[in-house]
């Protein structure tokens, strides 16, 4: 469903990173990180109003084969999905389902008080949950 | 292909003809207002149209629902030129009354009844018709639409007087038109849905469909709507994707085979084609590929979107286009060429390319965002198509490859020619330098790059070049290097590996800021690979070392590596000869191979100056495997403290928080609001998110650098030698000596291995200790003692505040004494030598046995001065000097003594007796005394002791005295005028009550002057019994000579009290004792009270008599001093009784 999903800290350093595809985990990555570049530009248009601020960036950009999708927290954690161009069954909606289970997800695992913010994401029941959540059996 | 709207003409068609073109041109000439249905706003519309005759066949199909806005008539215009009402009537109203009924038999209400005036001048003149066939014809057929009847005068015959009426015609055609629209284009809609919602049907055919609504879109177009047109287009898109992705294996979509013709040909799209509607033609009558479909689609949308000016929306569209075309391919399993699909991307990637490059101002961002990726689609496709015809770097295309090539060329196409009025009729593009060589075509391009490795290699870096620099102007820097990264693998492959350096090292820049470590492992594999290319050992060095403290990488990896460091580490010292500066980047960032975990401070507090300092370093190594640092330096610096913002914060935080906040954690604090009276109005948290902690957009990433940035002073550091670091944590002993004074932190950490360098970058604030403190306490000794008295053993002590001074273990202060002045150290009372008074020296050294720095010692010490006799009490003033071991100048102090008792004497004198008085006047302390003597040793002159020889000691203490006696005995012929001065000398044992058994010898020098009598004075008061008041008695004064001496003339006074006696006559005389040895006088006095009173007394001065000499004009007198003159009778009382006549 998703090859990819990260989690990403405000200072734009990987808090955690999954991929469904071992082999091709460098080029995700590679992707990942070059999408912050959208991401810092649709953050920057969207300071205007942040009352009405939403947190789905939507479609980043797109690729032959991925789509990449983003999400802002408001303390600045980015989510990014990487999903698979050719499934077409997987639409904006589903997409957005996905980001609303991750930032639960998210928001469970800092919830943790032995968790520093900041730090990496390591929890294995998180893992185990974006696990899930990526092959879409969330 | 001709878009214009039709009219259709009937009646009198010779008459019509005759004015049509007159009407077709003048149609376009001026825009009308189209009032649109629906609330769509309203629009000024220039319209064109062609005619036609009335024929039934539209009307039939438009009857049938099979009809296209485009070919449907839009207005039906009946042409007569019937002037007379009476043929009118007879057959003009029955062919209009058949036309219009047909026309109502197919729903058309869009109809128009010209009536061409030829006016007969004279007859107009000479009477008005009573009823026109305008009129008449208004009233058969306008009842409800009489703006649908008009006349117009035949232009042809009347030049100047038609104007007015067939602007009106022409005005009223164009309204006709517009009306009619709103009405076709609502059926034309609602059929398009109708036939949309047949579409799952069997014999639903998309191209049927397709063409019926791009009718309408291209009638938009016509009317000036391109964006209505444009929401046709899309529509139509997004329905043939569906039906590709959702129903693409439903078999009951016949007209799907009709798209899935092989892909012979891979056209890229054409912006800028002659004719548009080149293959729309082609789609409705040979049928065209899906590639050949889609291309046109995006051409439609890209031409309308130019039209609103919308370039962006054109670049931004293309990727979505591609990708779904490519779905789209492989939906419906086509078969086409290797290579073939990314041939075409390139082409359409390049065409748009173009356009924006052509059309877009370089600050207009928008557009640039669009453009970078497809750049690098571009650059991709092109990669991917050098792959397939062996094109890469390092290979050379094999036949079968070249026939790929030929095939693909040929399939490419060729550009169509280009008119280019396309692209100049838009008047937003421009031609930004008019000497630049037309651009060729992107298939040309294309070919060209595929028929090379030059040609290929040239392309594919410009093209990578320019996105590049396309991402980096639109602020997208993670992008751009990720290009980077593949044009710097593609300078590899052509084996320039210094070009590809650059790339590398950015992209590793821009990863390390982000903390992003399994990507900058990688990279960094990347650029060890280059520098080992290139021979920069160094570099290699210094990459491999960091590759292997990557924790990212497999352990094989990194141990290999650590294992080409150590052997490229021992090859550098041969190769480098230069010491590590900045210039030679001998320097590796510290916390790439080491963290540092933690920095204590060993020593005690406080570190004093000249102390070795121990610094305990935990530090991380990365390496894998163990490793040898020749020297570790941490180097400290003077500590600024910062300007506490909590300060700033504390007047309204009333709890902040004291320990050292974590970076993520947010600063709340408490904020009260007090009313005017200091009661609380309102509380609140408040969170102050500072602005500067808002993440900045970078323009470039120097966030990090991959060298270090600075290198700290080293003036002061601890150092450790010759260190073998475990993998995993150490720690490591530094020490040096503290120099300098101050408050220190910790600054830089230095490593060093062979020739590099490591130097830490920061340190970071976990680890770092507060900061700490090489201070100097300046050693001090000082007296303390309360008032001393002199004469005595007085208790002080010497205090010795040790400071920050190391002592030796035998150091001593010396302490040497004024005159006078004696010490030693405090004895006990029961000690032998307490009494001595010999232990007292007047140079002491004390020892301070064992002192430590900062101790403070108090040495007890006794000191003892001697009591010069003085006569008036007086402080005696000496001095200590110290000398001290931490010092070389010797210290002063001085010290005061009072004295212990005071000694005066007086001369008193006895007719020619004369006894000396001495007084000893306790002042502090408590003394005996005892064996008071005097001794002179004036020959002639002796003294002879009066007092009671008394074995007793006698006490004094503060304002009791003592008084001793004696009496002088000077011989006769020793006179005053040879012994003016007679020095005396008292002396006097003491003792104090504390120490009754040492006796001190106290001495007092008096100097006796006058110490013989010279005149004797005797008064006498006559009658000598009895002495009344107010009687006067006679007071004899006698003047006696003693002793010889010189002055001769003497005055006498009478010195009374004004209230007890009163002097008759003169009171005072000059008498001369030249010659004389006695002189009598006598004076009357009178008593003025009664009582005893005392005797006037008598006072007798030298005198000398003036008028001599001009400068001693006057009479001189000088007193005697006390001793010289000898009153006998001086304190004699005279018994005075009342007077007699005063009892009586």
């Amino acid at each position: 469903m998703a090859f990819c999903i990260a989690v990403i800290g405000k200072d734009n350093a990987p808090l955690y990173l999954a991929t469904s595809d071992l082999e091709r985990e460098l080029d995700l990555q590679y992707h990942v990180h070059a999408a912050l570049d959208v991401v810092e530009e649709k953050c920057l248009i969207g300071k205007g109003a942040p009352e009405s601020k939403e947190l789905y960036l939507g479609l980043l950009y797109s690729t032959e084969n991925h789509k990449i999708y983003g999400f802002v927290t408001n303390s600045r954690v980015k989510f990014i999905v990487v999903i698979d161009s050719s499934n077409i069954a997987l639409r904006e909606n589903e997409v957005r389902a996905i980001f609303r289970n991750l930032h639960m997800l998210y928001t469970d695992a800092v919830c943790n008080p032995f968790y520093i913010p900041g730090e990496q994401l390591t929890s294995k029941k998180f893992d185990k949950a974006i696990q899930k959540l990526m092959t879409g059996n969330a | 292909m001709q878009i214009k709207p039709i009219i259709t003409y009937s009646g009198s068609y010779p008459l019509f003809r005759s004015l049509e073109a007159q009407i077709l041109n003048a149609i376009p000439l001026d825009t009308c207002e189209w009032r649109r249905t629906f609330q769509r706003p309203t629009k000024h519309v220039r319209l064109e149209a062609q005619t036609q005759q009335f024929s039934v066949e539209p009307l039939q199909k438009y009857k049938q629902g099979d009809w296209s806005i485009l070919e449907h008539p839009i207005l039906h215009i009946f042409v007569t030129e019937c002037n007379d009402v009476d043929t009118y009537k007879a057959t003009i109203r029955e062919e209009i009354d058949t036309w219009l009924k047909l026309l109502a038999s197919y729903g058309v209400s869009d109809w128009m009844i010209l009536l061409v005036e030829t006016l007969d001048m004279r007859k107009t003149k000479n009477l008005l018709p009573r009823t026109t066939v305008l009129d008449k014809m208004r009233l058969d057929f306008g009842s409800k639409n009489d703006d649908r009847c008009i006349s117009v005068l035949n232009p042809a015959k009347f030049e100047q007087k038609s104007t007015e009426s067939f602007r009106c015609l022409v005005q009223r055609i164009r309204f006709l038109m517009l009306t009619s629209y709103n009405r076709n284009i609502a059926k034309y809609e609602e059929l398009i849905r109708s036939k949309r919602e047949r579409r799952n049907q069997d014999d639903w055919d998309f191209r049927q469909y397709f063409f019926m609504q791009e009718d309408l879109a291209l009638i938009f177009e016509k009317l000036e709507l391109p964006t209505e047109a444009l929401i046709q287009y899309d529509e139509l898109d997004a329905m043939f994707s569906q039906f590709i992705t959702h129903t693409g294996f439903n078999e009951k979509q016949q007209w799907l085979s009709y798209f899935k013709r092989p892909l012979s040909a891979f056209h890229g799209i054409c912006l800028s084609r002659a004719d548009k509607f080149e293959f729309r033609e082609k789609i409705r009558t040979e049928g065209v590929s899906l590639l050949e479909f889609r291309n046109y689609l995006f051409e439609r949308q890209a031409y309308l979107l130019l039209s609103c000016n919308e370039i962006p929306d054109i670049a931004k569209r293309l990727l979505d286009f591609l990708f779904s075309t490519l779905r789209e391919v492989e939906y419906i399993k086509l078969d086409c060429q290797e290579g073939a699909l990314s041939c075409w991307e390139f082409v359409c990637a390049l065409e748009v390319l173009q356009l924006c490059e052509q059309a877009m101002e370089p600050n207009e961002v928008s557009c640039f965002q669009h453009c970078a990726p497809i750049w690098n689609l571009a650059k991709d496709k092109l990669y991917e198509l050098g792959k397939l015809c062996g094109l890469l770097p390092g290979c050379t295309p094999s036949s079968e490859q070249l026939h790929i090539v030929v095939q693909l060329s040929s399939g490419i196409g060729d550009a169509p020619q280009q008119p280019l009025q396309f692209l100049e009729a838009m008047p937003q593009l421009r031609d930004r330098s008019p000497n630049r060589k037309p651009k060729k075509s992107a298939a040309e391009q294309l070919k060209e790059a595929l028929g090379s490795n030059m040609a290929f290699q040239k392309l594919y870096l410009e093209l990578a070049e320019l996105a590049i620099s396309t991402y980096k102007h639109v602020a997208r820097l993670r992008s751009a290097r990720l290009v980077g990264l593949d044009l710097g693998n593609f300078y590899c492959a052509l084996n320039e590996p210094h070009k590809a350096v650059g790339f590398f090292t950015d992209l590793l820049r821009e990863l390390k800021a982000e903390n992003w470590h399994t990507l900058s492992s990688q990279t960094l594999l990347e650029l060890a690979n280059c520098y080992r290319k290139m021979g920069d050992s160094l570099a290699y060095t210094k990459t491999c070392s960091s590759i292997s403290c990557c924790a990212e990488l497999e352990t094989l990896v990194r141990t290999f590596y650590f294992d080409e460091f150590l052997k490229s580490l021992k090859t550098l010292k041969t190769t480098l000869s230069a010491q590590p500066s900045m210039e030679n980047a001998n320097y590796c960032v510290l916390e790439d191979h080491f963290r540092i975990l933690d920095i204590e401070v060993l020593n005690t507090k406080p570190i004093i100056q000249d102390e070795l300092l121990l610094v305990q370093l935990k530090l991380d190594s990365l390496y894998p495997r163990g490793i040898v640092v020749e020297s570790m330096k941490l180097c400290y610096e003077l500590h600024v403290a910062p300007e506490s913002e909590s300060d700033v914060l504390q007047q309204v935080a009333l709890t902040a928080p004291k320990h050292k906040e974590c970076s993520s954690r947010l600063k709340v604090s408490l904020q009260l609001f007090h009313k005017q009276d200091n009661t609380l109005n309102c509380a609140s948290v408040v969170c102050d998110t500072p602005k500067s902690k808002q993440p900045v957009r970078r323009s470039s990433s120097t966030k990090r650098k991959l060298s270090p940035s600075m290198q700290a002073d080293f003036a002061n550091f601890v150092l450790a030698e010759n260190i073998a670091l475990h993998p995993g944590i150490n720690h490591i002993e530094l020490q040096a000596k503290a120099t300098r004074v101050g408050r220190w932190q910790f600054k830089q950490l230095c490593l060093s291995m062979c020739s590099l360098e490591f130097l830490s970058e920061q340190l970071p604030s976990t680890a770092q200790p507060p900061s700490f403190e090489i201070s100097t306490k300046p050693a001090s000794a000082t007296l303390e003692f309360k008032t001393l008295i002199a004469g005595i053993v007085q208790p002080f002590n010497l205090h010795v505040s040790a400071g920050s001074f190391i002592f030796p273990a035998d150091a001593k202060i010396t302490l040497r004494c004024s005159k006078n002045l004696r010490l030693r150290q405090a004895l006990a009372k029961d000690e032998a030598s307490y009494n001595d008074d010999a232990t007292f020296e007047t140079q002491l050294q004390v020892p301070l046995l064992q002192l430590k720095s900062f101790e403070e010692r108090r040495l007890p010490l006794e000191v003892l001065t001697d009591m010069p006799g003085r006569k008036v009490a007086k402080h005696y003033e000496h001095h200590i000097t110290l000398n001290c071991p931490w010092s070389r100048n010797e210290l002063q102090i001085p010290v005061e003594f009072q004295p212990a008792m005071e000694a005066t004497c007086r001369l008193h004198t006895c007719g020619t007796q004369k006894f000396l008085q001495v007084i000893m006047k306790g002042l502090d302390g408590e003394l005996l005394l005892q064996h008071a003597k005097v001794k002179c040793d004036v020959p002639g002159v002796r003294l002879q002791d009066l007092n009671p020889s008394s074995q007793q000691p006698i006490e004094i203490h503060k304002s009791l005295t003592v008084t001793y006696l004696y009496e002088i005995q000077v011989e006769p012929l020793k006179t005053e005028q040879e012994l003016p001065i007679v020095k005396v000398h008292f002396v006097v044992k003491y003792a104090t009550v504390q120490q009754p058994e040492v006796w001190r010898n106290y001495g007092c020098a008096f100097d006796l002057v006058d110490y013989s009598t010279l005149f004797k004075l005797q008064a006498q008061l006559e009658p000598n019994e009895l002495c009344r008041l107010r009687t006067v008695c006679n007071l004899h004064l006698k003047i006696t000579k003693v002793n010889e001496n010189p002055y001769t003339d003497l005055m006498y006074e009478v010195l009374n009290d004004q209230n007890l006696w009163a002097v008759c006559g003169r009171s005072a005389g000059v008498v001369s004792m030249k010659d004389v040895d006695c002189h009598s006088i006598s004076l009357d006095v009178m008593p003025l009270s009664t009582g005893f009173l005392p005797m006037p007394s008598i006072r007798l001065s030298k005198y000398t008599a003036g008028g001599k000499s001009k400068t001693d004009a006057h009479s001189k007198v000088h007193p005697f001093p006390p001793g010289q003159v000898y009153n006998s009778t001086k304190s004699m009382q005279i018994h005075v009784i009342a007077s007699v006549s005063a009892e009586q």
